[in-house]
């Protein structure tokens, strides 16, 4: 089941399989994690529905194609979907395009202007779109903007204009307990351990092991100057709707300490 | 028509045309002790030309398995048209989470590992110029070559396709090393180039390397290695100065 975020934004969960093994927690028991328990780190799309028009962007992965087709008719209903955005096409966030275009014919595929083999992801015939591209769905309006932290070239960031929401995509994941799924970050027990940030991009946004910190940091103040969100929405981790900017200034730590160790590990 | 790279390692490549500018979209084929196994599938967009040229290499037989780099449309979009979705070719995929990435009856290598693959070791090597976060570069114990993606790739000119690096007037052009590596590894633009240089020197420590074959490249002799190492080297260090923040 989805969970609306703030009205006419809704999350749409898929856990993926259980970290606890493969990140060998239970051996090495982090401040946050519940001895016992699963650990995920999440597959997230985001349902944008402006009352005139809506906007799915990106699909979950190939595992749980019924859960968005259903997901999405149970949202849209009659109306339709209008656009599905993909912020790029890595399989967990792309993998079901084809089988949503095919059950929503009257569905406009955006996809990022961004890279320069959009043929080999069947992106081709996609709308394009790129930093300060808008979309408004009525109540709602999109934005696009050029992904800053990355994997595929062919990526797009996208926030929602009226709500303050920043959909950084890769960027600032992390895992989380089975307890907490669909849980916004403000109602999660205790104060919010960092090292869940570190843990992901340590090992999801792989190449954070070797970044210039300086310059990787000023991007990010950089970041927050720009967007100055209300509400973060990542496609691997739990949404922040309180204290956005502070979350996002958090992640100059990340970077530091990320920095100070060896690669702590694989996706797995 | 294949060519190739080893004793027992042939190059199947495919192009991509940048509007003139050419990108390889390659997969290559291991002759095993025990069986053929193709490293990686390519991408549907040549899906014709690939299954036409890995049958002719095979003899019509196919491959017996497949082990794929990563899970990215353009190297595992013909895993089904190759066989590697039934029982008579073998899967090997290094992702933790096989069934988000589509592939939920590959066989897990673990990055980091060995797996011997028809009677091939091979080892998965944890790799520092990649996109995607479970990616693995594979290296062939037997004639010594490191398959990369998508680092150590290069753009080429049309008539340059079925080149190897020593084909090249002064080996890879460094231009194209530069082109290829600021396109597709965005990131590079926030590295320290010298923490990069560092993992490669220890996996080139580690292994012996008698050629490289990138998926996205002409492949590399041993011989010119350490002339494309240091305009790889360049190239990062370029591409992370020529980056303005904000």
């Amino acid at each position: 089941m989805p969970r609306e975020i703030t009205r006419g934004i809704h999350w749409i969960y898929e856990p993926g399989p259980d970290r606890t093994e493969s990140w060998d927690l239970d051996d090495r028991n982090p401040g946050w994690y519940e001895p016992g328990e699963e650990a995920y780190v999440p597959q997230c799309a985001y349902l944008v529905d402006g009352g005139e028009e809506t906007l799915l962007f990106d699909t979950l992965s190939p595992a749980s194609t019924d859960q968005i087709l259903e997901v999405v008719d149970d949202l849209v209903g009659d109306r339709g979907l209008d656009y599905l955005a993909v912020s790029h096409p890595d399989v967990p966030h792309a993998g079901n395009t084809l089988a949503i275009l095919e059950e929503h014919p009257e569905t406009t595929l955006v996809a990022p202007a961004y890279g320069n083999d959009h043929e080999l992801y069947h992106l081709d015939d996609g709308v394009h779109v790129e930093e300060g591209d808008e979309l408004d769905l009525g109540t709602r309006t999109v934005k696009f903007h050029e992904a800053i932290f990355l994997d595929s070239p062919v990526s797009v960031w996208m926030t929602e204009t009226e709500t303050g929401t920043l959909f950084p995509v890769d960027w600032m994941g992390f895992i989380h307990l089975d307890d907490e799924r669909l849980t916004f970050v403000d109602e999660l027990d205790g104060e919010f351990d960092r090292s869940r940030l570190v843990e992901f991009h340590g090992r999801v946004l792989f190449w954070y092991q070797y970044i210039d910190v300086p310059k990787t940091n000023a991007e990010i103040d950089a970041l927050i100057e720009k967007f100055d969100p209300e509400i973060v929405a990542p496609a691997h981790g739990l949404v922040i709707r309180k204290d956005a900017t502070e979350y996002m200034a958090l992640m100059k730590e990340v970077t530091r300490e990320l920095d100070s160790q060896e690669r702590i590990g694989t996706l797995g | 028509m294949t060519v190739q790279v080893a004793p027992n390692v042939e190059w199947i490549n495919q192009c991509y045309d940048h509007e003139g500018s050419h990108e390889h979209v390659s997969l290559y084929l291991v002759c095993a002790p025990e069986g053929t196994v193709l490293i990686d599938s390519g991408s549907f967009y040549h899906r014709e030309e690939i299954t036409a040229a890995v049958d002719d290499a095979t003899g019509g037989e196919g491959p017996d398995a497949i082990v794929l780099s990563h899970s990215d449309y353009p190297h595992a979009a013909n895993v089904s048209p190759l066989g590697g979705d039934t029982d008579a070719v073998e899967l090997v995929a290094s992702s933790g989470s096989p069934a988000q990435q589509g592939l939920p009856d590959a066989r897990k290598c673990d990055i980091g590992g060995s797996l011997t693959v028809q009677g091939r070791r091979f080892s998965f090597i944890d790799p520092p110029l990649a996109d995607r976060s479970h990616t693995t570069w594979i290296y062939d114990h037997g004639d010594g070559v490191l398959f990369t993606a998508d680092g150590f790739g290069n753009y080429h000119d049309p008539g340059q396709c079925d080149a190897l690096s020593c084909d090249f007037p002064d080996v890879t052009p460094a231009e194209s090393v530069y082109a290829y590596h600021r396109d597709n590894l965005v990131w590079l633009r926030y590295v320290a180039p010298e923490k990069v240089e560092r993992t490669l020197d220890d996996i080139f420590s580690e292994f012996d390397v008698s050629a490289v074959a990138p998926i996205h490249g002409n492949p590399i002799e041993g011989s010119d290695l350490d002339t494309y190492r240091d305009r790889l080297a360049d190239a990062m260090r370029r591409i992370a100065d020529e980056h303005a923040v904000g």
